[in-house]
């Protein structure tokens, strides 16, 4: 039997939109993101041996409505992650594995990451 | 143990590792992004900031190897270009962390 043609998971074309494959795709999504920005940032933190003159173009793009907008996002990216991993945990311990409580929680997951983001972004900058 | 089972066990503790680290990173990135130059020095220099974003980023890339890896045996079908693939997702794994903490520690105030 040939298998080499056969689809490969999660086989988008195949299934219905759902919370729970929404949230399994945006994970992993948003994981890639999150390392992309985490790189960039090593990269930031690398910059800073340049001296300060080099370091002025950088300050300048950061703090545009770009740099706000990358800040803000992060903290959506990181918190989405964060609910997700965290509803992945509970789930290895044995809990939450019943239908109604996955979707229950997924939607909890998404909405929190909304909620813990701007929480994020307003006690990063001593809004509070 | 397993070799899958054991990947699996490093996936879910790194896991558990990274929840509070990313919470403090992505608090104090949203508070330094946009300072000057000495401000965010001061950030990647002082103590505990220096360690904690140290073993941050090691986890980050030690988790992110083992997941992304995930994805490549669910979407690359070709056993060879996933090998690949594999070896130059741990070798970025390992060689931007120890880089980037090479640097944090040669940085002065």
């Amino acid at each position: 039997m040939q298998y080499k043609n056969n689809p490969l998971s999660p086989h988008l074309q195949i299934y219905k939109w759902q919370i729970s494959s929404l949230l399994s795709i945006a994970h992993r999504i948003v994981g890639i993101i999150n390392i992309l920005a985490i790189t960039i940032i090593c990269v930031w933190s690398l910059l800073l041996l340049l001296g300060t003159e080099s370091y002025q173009p950088i300050n300048f793009i950061l703090n545009t409505f770009f740099g706000k907008f990358i800040a803000v996002s992060l903290c959506w990216t990181f918190s989405f992650h964060v609910l997700n991993e965290l509803r992945h945990l509970i789930w290895d311990l044995g809990y939450g594995f019943d239908l109604k409580i996955s979707k229950i929680t997924g939607v909890l997951a998404l909405i929190g990451s909304f909620v813990f983001a701007i929480l994020f972004y307003l006690i990063g900058r001593n809004i509070f | 143990m397993h070799a899958s089972t054991k990947k699996w066990l490093f996936t879910k503790i790194s896991s558990f590792i990274l929840l509070p680290l990313m919470i403090w990173f992505v608090l104090n990135f949203v508070s330094i992004y946009d300072k000057s130059y000495s401000e965010v020095l001061l950030f990647f220099t002082q103590q505990p900031s220096k360690i904690i974003f140290s073993i941050f980023i090691v986890f980050a890339f030690f988790f992110s190897a083992l997941t992304i890896s995930e994805i490549f045996e669910d979407y690359i079908q070709d056993e060879k270009i996933k090998n690949v693939a594999n070896k130059l997702l741990n070798i970025f794994a390992i060689i931007i962390p120890l880089i980037t903490i090479l640097g944090i520690f040669n940085l002065t105030l």
